[in-house]
Protein backbone atom coordinates (compact mmCIF):
# COMPACT_ATOMS: atom_id res chain seq x y z
CA UNK A 1 0.00 0.00 0.00
CA UNK A 2 2.80 2.64 1.27
CA UNK A 3 4.75 1.67 -2.51
CA UNK A 4 1.86 3.03 -4.08
CA UNK A 5 1.59 5.58 -2.75
CA UNK A 6 5.02 6.41 -2.81
CA UNK A 7 4.79 6.05 -6.90
CA UNK A 8 1.53 7.94 -6.99
CA UNK A 9 3.57 10.88 -5.53
CA UNK A 10 6.86 10.78 -7.63
CA UNK A 11 4.55 10.45 -10.72
CA UNK A 12 3.30 13.77 -9.40
CA UNK A 13 6.42 15.43 -8.63
CA UNK A 14 7.61 14.15 -11.71
CA UNK A 15 4.60 15.64 -13.45
CA UNK A 16 4.85 18.92 -11.82
CA UNK A 17 8.35 18.96 -12.23
CA UNK A 18 7.72 18.63 -16.43
CA UNK A 19 4.49 21.59 -15.97
CA UNK A 20 7.69 23.85 -14.90
CA UNK A 21 10.11 23.02 -17.41
CA UNK A 22 7.75 23.21 -20.41
CA UNK A 23 6.68 26.52 -18.81
CA UNK A 24 10.55 27.47 -18.46
CA UNK A 25 10.62 26.37 -22.34
CA UNK A 26 8.07 28.85 -23.18
CA UNK A 27 9.22 31.60 -21.18
CA UNK A 28 13.11 31.32 -22.22
CA UNK A 29 14.00 29.95 -25.82
CA UNK A 30 16.49 27.01 -25.18
CA UNK A 31 15.91 27.11 -20.73
CA UNK A 32 13.79 23.96 -21.17
CA UNK A 33 16.38 21.64 -22.88
CA UNK A 34 19.42 23.49 -20.82
CA UNK A 35 17.30 22.53 -17.49
CA UNK A 36 17.09 19.06 -18.59
CA UNK A 37 21.00 18.53 -19.59
CA UNK A 38 20.81 18.87 -23.34
CA UNK A 39 23.25 21.21 -23.99
CA UNK A 40 23.24 20.13 -27.56
CA UNK A 41 19.67 20.63 -28.22
CA UNK A 42 19.43 23.76 -26.04
CA UNK A 43 22.22 25.54 -27.99
CA UNK A 44 20.43 24.37 -31.49
CA UNK A 45 16.87 25.12 -30.82
CA UNK A 46 17.03 28.03 -28.45
CA UNK A 47 19.71 29.67 -30.66
CA UNK A 48 17.85 29.44 -33.86
CA UNK A 49 14.18 30.85 -32.12
CA UNK A 50 16.42 33.54 -30.85
CA UNK A 51 18.02 34.65 -33.86
CA UNK A 52 14.64 33.85 -36.09
CA UNK A 53 13.26 36.99 -33.19
CA UNK A 54 16.23 39.21 -33.45
CA UNK A 55 16.29 38.90 -36.87
CA UNK A 56 12.49 39.61 -37.64
CA UNK A 57 12.61 42.44 -35.50
CA UNK A 58 16.00 43.45 -37.47
CA UNK A 59 14.57 43.18 -40.62
CA UNK A 60 11.20 45.11 -39.94
CA UNK A 61 9.11 43.06 -38.98
CA UNK A 62 6.15 43.49 -36.47
CA UNK A 63 4.14 42.27 -33.78
CA UNK A 64 0.57 41.40 -33.39
CA UNK A 65 -1.38 42.45 -30.43
CA UNK A 66 -5.40 42.35 -30.30
CA UNK A 67 -6.19 46.40 -30.82
CA UNK A 68 -9.01 46.53 -32.95
CA UNK A 69 -12.82 45.99 -31.77
CA UNK A 70 -15.36 43.60 -33.15
CA UNK A 71 -14.16 40.95 -36.10
CA UNK A 72 -11.02 42.82 -36.81
CA UNK A 73 -9.52 41.83 -33.27
CA UNK A 74 -10.24 37.85 -33.96
CA UNK A 75 -7.90 38.27 -37.40
CA UNK A 76 -5.77 39.97 -34.79
CA UNK A 77 -6.01 36.69 -31.97
CA UNK A 78 -4.23 34.39 -34.37
CA UNK A 79 -1.30 35.97 -35.40
CA UNK A 80 -0.83 37.17 -32.18
CA UNK A 81 -0.97 34.05 -30.29
CA UNK A 82 1.97 32.79 -32.72
CA UNK A 83 4.32 35.62 -31.78
CA UNK A 84 3.48 34.67 -27.67
CA UNK A 85 4.82 31.29 -28.52
CA UNK A 86 8.24 33.58 -28.16
CA UNK A 87 7.22 33.89 -23.95
CA UNK A 88 9.22 36.70 -22.12
CA UNK A 89 11.12 38.04 -25.50
CA UNK A 90 7.36 38.86 -26.67
CA UNK A 91 6.12 40.03 -23.41
CA UNK A 92 9.51 42.33 -23.26
CA UNK A 93 8.39 44.03 -26.71
CA UNK A 94 4.92 43.98 -25.67
CA UNK A 95 5.90 46.12 -22.33
CA UNK A 96 8.62 48.20 -23.72
CA UNK A 97 6.33 48.77 -27.13
CA UNK A 98 9.05 47.99 -29.60
CA UNK A 99 8.40 46.28 -32.67
CA UNK A 100 4.95 46.48 -32.77
CA UNK A 101 5.09 49.69 -35.33
CA UNK A 102 4.37 48.50 -38.85
CA UNK A 103 7.26 49.31 -41.32
CA UNK A 104 5.57 48.40 -44.71
CA UNK A 105 7.88 50.53 -46.72
CA UNK A 106 10.49 48.25 -45.94
CA UNK A 107 11.77 45.49 -48.39
CA UNK A 108 12.17 43.09 -45.99
CA UNK A 109 8.79 43.92 -44.13
CA UNK A 110 7.15 40.65 -44.89
CA UNK A 111 10.08 38.79 -44.06
CA UNK A 112 10.03 40.24 -40.37
CA UNK A 113 6.52 39.60 -39.73
CA UNK A 114 7.32 35.58 -41.25
CA UNK A 115 10.63 34.80 -38.76
CA UNK A 116 8.85 36.73 -36.18
CA UNK A 117 5.78 34.30 -36.20
CA UNK A 118 7.64 31.16 -37.08
CA UNK A 119 9.75 31.91 -34.15
CA UNK A 120 7.21 31.97 -31.60
CA UNK A 121 5.98 28.71 -33.77
CA UNK A 122 9.43 27.29 -33.22
CA UNK A 123 9.34 27.77 -29.29
CA UNK A 124 5.97 25.85 -29.02
CA UNK A 125 7.36 22.77 -30.93
CA UNK A 126 10.53 23.39 -28.55
CA UNK A 127 8.46 23.76 -25.30
CA UNK A 128 6.57 20.51 -26.01
CA UNK A 129 9.58 18.30 -26.88
CA UNK A 130 10.70 19.67 -23.51
CA UNK A 131 7.68 18.64 -21.69
CA UNK A 132 8.12 15.18 -23.55
CA UNK A 133 11.94 14.61 -22.57
CA UNK A 134 10.71 15.74 -19.00
CA UNK A 135 7.56 13.33 -18.80
CA UNK A 136 9.41 10.69 -19.97
CA UNK A 137 7.51 10.00 -22.97
CA UNK A 138 10.64 11.23 -25.21
CA UNK A 139 14.59 10.47 -24.75
CA UNK B 1 19.42 37.48 -54.66
CA UNK B 2 19.00 38.72 -51.07
CA UNK B 3 15.70 37.48 -51.24
CA UNK B 4 16.61 33.89 -52.00
CA UNK B 5 19.37 34.26 -49.15
CA UNK B 6 16.69 35.72 -46.50
CA UNK B 7 14.75 32.32 -47.34
CA UNK B 8 17.64 30.10 -47.34
CA UNK B 9 18.33 31.42 -43.94
CA UNK B 10 14.56 30.96 -42.83
CA UNK B 11 14.90 27.58 -44.13
CA UNK B 12 18.16 26.51 -42.34
CA UNK B 13 17.03 27.89 -39.05
CA UNK B 14 13.64 26.15 -39.20
CA UNK B 15 15.28 22.99 -40.33
CA UNK B 16 17.45 23.06 -37.31
CA UNK B 17 14.54 23.42 -34.97
CA UNK B 18 12.74 20.71 -36.86
CA UNK B 19 15.97 18.54 -36.68
CA UNK B 20 16.44 19.01 -33.01
CA UNK B 21 12.50 17.71 -31.82
CA UNK B 22 12.76 14.81 -34.41
CA UNK B 23 12.74 11.13 -32.95
CA UNK B 24 15.46 9.01 -33.39
CA UNK B 25 19.40 8.59 -33.21
CA UNK B 26 21.73 11.68 -33.69
CA UNK B 27 22.12 10.62 -37.23
CA UNK B 28 19.31 9.80 -37.92
CA UNK B 29 18.09 13.36 -36.97
CA UNK B 30 20.53 15.14 -39.01
CA UNK B 31 19.20 13.57 -42.23
CA UNK B 32 15.89 14.72 -41.37
CA UNK B 33 17.13 18.44 -40.79
CA UNK B 34 19.12 18.28 -43.84
CA UNK B 35 15.73 16.50 -46.06
CA UNK B 36 13.62 19.44 -44.18
CA UNK B 37 16.04 21.93 -45.63
CA UNK B 38 16.23 20.81 -49.09
CA UNK B 39 12.20 20.55 -48.84
CA UNK B 40 12.26 24.19 -48.33
CA UNK B 41 14.22 25.39 -50.79
CA UNK B 42 13.02 23.02 -53.61
CA UNK B 43 9.34 24.12 -53.15
CA UNK B 44 10.39 28.13 -52.89
CA UNK B 45 12.05 27.79 -56.29
CA UNK B 46 8.82 26.08 -57.66
CA UNK B 47 6.85 28.24 -56.35
CA UNK B 48 8.77 30.97 -57.81
CA UNK B 49 8.99 29.65 -61.01
CA UNK B 50 5.01 29.67 -61.08
CA UNK B 51 3.99 32.81 -59.58
CA UNK B 52 7.15 33.84 -62.32
CA UNK B 53 4.78 32.83 -65.37
CA UNK B 54 1.66 34.40 -63.51
CA UNK B 55 0.27 37.81 -64.92
CA UNK B 56 0.00 39.69 -61.68
CA UNK B 57 -0.15 43.25 -62.42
Amino acid sequence: MSDKVVTKNRSESAGSRAWAIGLGAWAVPGLGHLILGRWQRALLSGGAVWGMFLLGLRLGGHLFRVTDQGFAALLQLLPMSANLGSGLLYLFCFVTNIGFAEQAQRVTYEYGNTFLLVAGLLNYLCMLDAFDIAAGRKQ
Amino acid sequence: MRHVLWMMLFASLTAVVFGVVAKGSDRQRLVYGLKVFAEFLVVAFILGWILYFLPFR
